[in-house]
């Protein structure tokens, strides 16, 4: 038996590895989380408005969802004023966290740290210094914009229970505009960019673009904000609850060598991982919010939707090239969203917070965050300390998707004979996608 | 094999509560040895940093001592010491320090007797609880 | 390429356990502030480069470590990053104190392990995922750690400021501004001439929170105790005058006010202000001196209205700076000991 195990997988948040084993038969790849998330021993004991910014170690949208865990655990409803804010911060995230994913994907060629000079300077065969330099540069105006909404873009703390605790000024909106225009020219521009260069002639992603990791049922929030809908892998509505019951319908699997655990759907049960889809496993993220084939609301995404199906066909779509693809769509619709929400009408009101009456004792709320569907549920003593928390993250949803993706990473570069460099960088491209 | 000594760190307003151990002394009270003095002008100047440090560099239990609520030298110095030390009781229990280490008493000048009645009564107690450890986690989280 | 004679600093860059938005932080320098690869050489991020652990060199000049020590890798990574270079700087709440992780150490030791009973049996053939230790620590804890930049996540400002010093050496020819972090002189004067601040410097402002809040602070004292989610001002009037329980008086200044800034209270995430022992006891003295009673009841009602003053009062330092929580068994950080008490 032999074994390899790639230690250091970029871009992996969490931080993962995966070991490949070989026994005579076909490879057995293993993708590890190798940190806890400990999200009960941070959370019990807390006071529950406390939440917001605890989860957000999760991620920022992590934030946005237990602040509107809280209306609920409170009983009460938000000024429209913070709903907007609120979401036009989940925009933000999206935009920044989808665009970050594109600079690690040109980057994979060509180092972001290749020292500039004008004569004989580095700029690799596919000219990309300029396009990494412009995409960090919008990165970095998604992410004033969400400090400006959520006080930090990274561990936010403006989304409270009932609201939102930040006034704009008028040096806000002004700026929250301009951010806002030049995100939705700028992903425009990266569309052209990526359809000419990279989804099409493959020029960075060569054959990983083709590696699929399907079909796999998908999960998704529901337009009204509240269901989720699971599909199927023929991308068919299977079922459509409320997000109360997700607990109910999702399960958690817990293996030894890893530390996050598998979300597993309780009517199929799991049957392990492994490289043939089981029926048990579903998926979150871009490519799950589009597998219902449905047309999307602004017209910039919507028109690089039906290109994506016009190249590769309709949905449900599992290959790499459609979860990049699916990135640029929602940067197009969220820098969209954000132009038609930083509006000074939409984001000022009287009040920007409601004040509850004395906490309830349960709360939960789903939201789709840039990296998936993500679901937070809590109970509450009668003083609002927190006696049980229960989170699906994103890592946990896809930690399935991602063994699946790294699986057939690993046998399809096996396939072509390449080395073990050469493997970790497939797996690293694939794994992005999603 | 000797009994368990427990050290009591003692912070005694100089106007009261210093004066009553000092009294109970040369009136040749029966006290234990257990208690180092640590004098100062006004039980309200005992920051509660003190206390933490008290119990973190080896004391197994803490009393401060000051005169009553409307005698205080300074005014309303025995009052500050009063609002903190609910808060501080409370903070203390949360990381495992018992409710009965932590004492703030009023003792006036001429309460000698008091004073020894609460070195005694506190060593004793503090003798069943133990000599004070720090914990290594958390034992208990707020309950209250 | 060089430029002249000027060698580049080897770089290292880590995350144990916490997230990733300290490495996105300086990450982010190379694109806000100025190119890293003009001064530097990253010789090791994992993250960003995909870094195997045997290509780490045995000379790195600068390691950035970000993270708490949560596991057994997490451990062996601080050792190794520590005896490969010459600077290891904690980077992040999590690994300069602990950080949001040190919460498990405040979590109830009889409680059930966090995740579910495992479904398989651990030993037929499949890898081992790195072991819990027994507590959450910060850096200091398991190894020496030269310079420490804290926050949740660090300000870009204080981020690039320890760059400037540890790396650049004073040859960067970009500066920022530092008059709204309020930078102490030995790091300003380390940027300016490349001679290294004194071992164990925090890259963070003099005084405390206050000293960089915008509220406005008076005197008068209030019979409440109030919960974040009650109405309170949410700009204007200082936090802790309101009833909040507000830790920008025991914490260390450097984020400009930012929390309290937007209308939520400040909870520490710089850790302590120097020259306080202990963040806890300060903030039982602050916020007692704002009840406005001198009876022993109302003081009392008063009192039962805090709730987790431990998760609160320590929310991001327990492991570090939390007095009366033992300290893990081995701490071989004789110099450093500006971060503790």
């Amino acid at each position: 038996m032999s074994r390899v195990t790639f230690d250091s997988l970029r871009w992996r948040d969490p931080p993962a590895r995966a070991t490949v084993t070989v026994d005579g038969g076909p490879p057995r790849v293993r993708l590890q989380m190798t940190t806890p998330r400990e999200v009960a021993a941070m959370c019990v004991g807390r006071p529950v408005e406390e939440l917001p910014r605890i989860l957000s170690i999760l991620s920022p949208a992590h934030h946005l969802c237990a602040a509107k865990a809280l209306d609920r655990l409170f009983g009460i409803d938000p000024p429209p004023a913070a709903k907007n804010t609120r979401e036009a911060l989940r925009l933000a995230l999206v935009f920044r966290h989808h665009l970050r994913k594109f600079h690690f994907l040109a980057s994979s060629v060509e180092s972001p740290f290749a020292e500039f000079w004008p004569e004989g300077a580095r700029r690799g065969p596919h000219g990309l210094r300029p396009l990494l330099e412009d995409v960090m540069r919008h990165v970095s105006l998604a992410q004033e914009a969400a400090a400006i909404l959520g006080g930090r873009a990274d561990h936010p703390v403006t989304a409270v229970a009932g609201g939102v605790t930040r006034a704009l000024k008028q040096e806000h909106h002004v700026r929250l505009a301009e951010i806002a225009v030049a995100c939705r020219t700028f992903a425009e521009r990266l569309g052209a960019y990526l359809r000419d260069r990279i989804f099409s002639l493959g020029e960075i992603l060569g054959d990983v673009r083709e590696i699929d990791a399907g079909p796999v049922s998908s999960l998704a929030l529901a337009p009204d904000a509240d269901s989720v809908v699971l599909r199927d892998g023929r991308g068919a509505e299977v079922e459509r609850f409320a997000s109360a019951a997700l607990f109910d319908k999702v399960g958690l699997a817990q293996e030894s060598w890893s530390h996050v655990p598998f979300a597993v759907l309780e009517a199929k049960g799991s049957q392990g991982q492994g490289a043939a889809p089981a029926e048990g496993l579903f998926f979150v993220g871009p490519l799950a919010r589009l597998n219902g084939g449905e047309p999307l609301a602004t017209p910039l995404a919507e028109s690089e939707r039906k290109r994506l199906v016009e190249a590769l066909g309709p949905f449900p779509r599992f290959e790499v090239v459609a979860g990049y693809w699916a990135l640029l769509i929602e940067l197009l619709s969220a820098a969209e969203g954000l132009v038609a929400l930083c509006e000074v009408e939409k984001l000022t009101g009287p009040a920007l917070r409601t004040i509850p009456k004395a906490p309830g004792r349960e709360g939960h709320a789903a939201i789709e965050s840039p990296q998936g569907l993500i679901y937070q549920h809590f109970r509450a003593d009668e003083r609002g300390v927190v006696e049980e928390v229960r989170v699906l993250d994103t890592a946990t949803a896809n930690n399935a998707l991602f063994g699946i993706v790294a699986q057939r990473a690993v046998e399809t570069s096996l396939a072509r004979e390449q080395g073990w460099d050469e493997t970790k960088k497939r797996m690293e491209l694939a794994l992005l996608a999603y | 094999m000797s009994e368990f000594e427990p050290k009591i760190v003692a912070f005694l307003c100089n106007w009261c509560t210093y004066v009553a151990a000092d009294a109970a002394g040369v009136s040749r009270f029966v006290q234990k040895p257990n208690v180092r003095v640590i004098r100062v002008n006004c039980s309200g100047m005992v920051d509660p940093s003190y206390i933490v440090k008290a119990f973190v560099s080896g004391a197994d239990g803490v009393l401060v001592g000051g005169c009553w609520p409307g005698d205080c030298h300074y005014v309303a110095g025995n009052i500050k010491a009063m609002r903190r030390a609910p808060l501080l009781k409370k903070l203390l229990r949360e990381l495992g320090v018992e409710e009965l280490r932590f004492r703030l008493k009023w003792i006036a000048a001429s309460e000698p007797s008091q004073f020894a009645k609460t070195v005694n009564e506190m060593t004793e107690e503090i003798r069943k609880l133990g000599p004070f450890k720090r914990k290594k986690k958390s034992a208990k989280r707020s309950a209250a | 390429m060089n430029r002249g004679d000027r060698q580049k600093k080897k770089l290292a860059v880590y995350t144990a356990t916490g997230c990733r938005a300290c490495e996105q932080g300086i990450l982010d320098l190379n694109y806000e502030v100025n190119e890293l690869g003009r001064f530097a050489d990253p010789v090791f991020w994992p993250y960003v480069l995909g870094t195997p652990w045997e290509a780490l060199p045995g000379d790195v000049d600068v390691a950035l470590f970000a993270g708490a020590i949560r596991t057994a890798a997490d451990r062996e990574a601080a050792l190794s990053l520590r005896e490969k270079s010459q600077l290891l700087v904690a980077v992040g709440a999590c690994a300069a104190f602990g950080g949001l992780p040190g919460l498990a150490n405040l979590a109830d030791s009889a409680a059930p392990a966090e995740a579910a009973p495992t479904m398989d049996a651990p030993d037929d053939g499949k890898p081992a995922v790195p072991a819990l230790e027994p507590e959450a620590m910060c850096l200091s804890q398991v190894v020496p750690v030269d310079y420490f930049v804290p926050g949740c996540p660090p300000t870009q400002n204080l981020l690039w400021a320890a760059v400037l010093a540890l790396v650049c050496r004073g040859e960067s020819p970009s500066r920022l501004s530092y008059a709204a972090a309020r930078l102490p002189e030995p790091i300003a004067e380390a940027i300016a001439s490349g001679v290294l601040p004194p071992r164990g410097t925090i890259f963070a402002g003099e005084k405390a929170v206050c000293g960089s809040c915008s509220r406005v602070k008076e005197e008068k004292k209030f019979g409440t105790c109030k919960r974040p989610y009650e109405a309170y001002q949410e700009t204007g009037r200082c936090l802790l005058e309101q009833g909040l329980v507000c830790q920008g008086v025991a914490t260390q200044e450097g984020c400009g006010g930012l929390c309290t800034g937007v209308g939520v209270p400040c909870r520490g995430c710089f850790g302590k202000a120097p020259a306080i022992f202990d963040p806890g006891a300060k903030m039982v003295a602050a916020i007692s001196s704002t009840f406005d009673s001198a009876k022993a009841e109302e003081i009392a009602g008063l009192v039962d209205g805090f709730v987790d003053l431990a998760g609160t009062l320590y929310r991001y330092s327990v492991p570090a700076q939390c007095s009366l929580l033992a300290a893990p068994a081995a701490t071989p950080d004789q110099g450093c000991d500006r971060c503790r008490g």
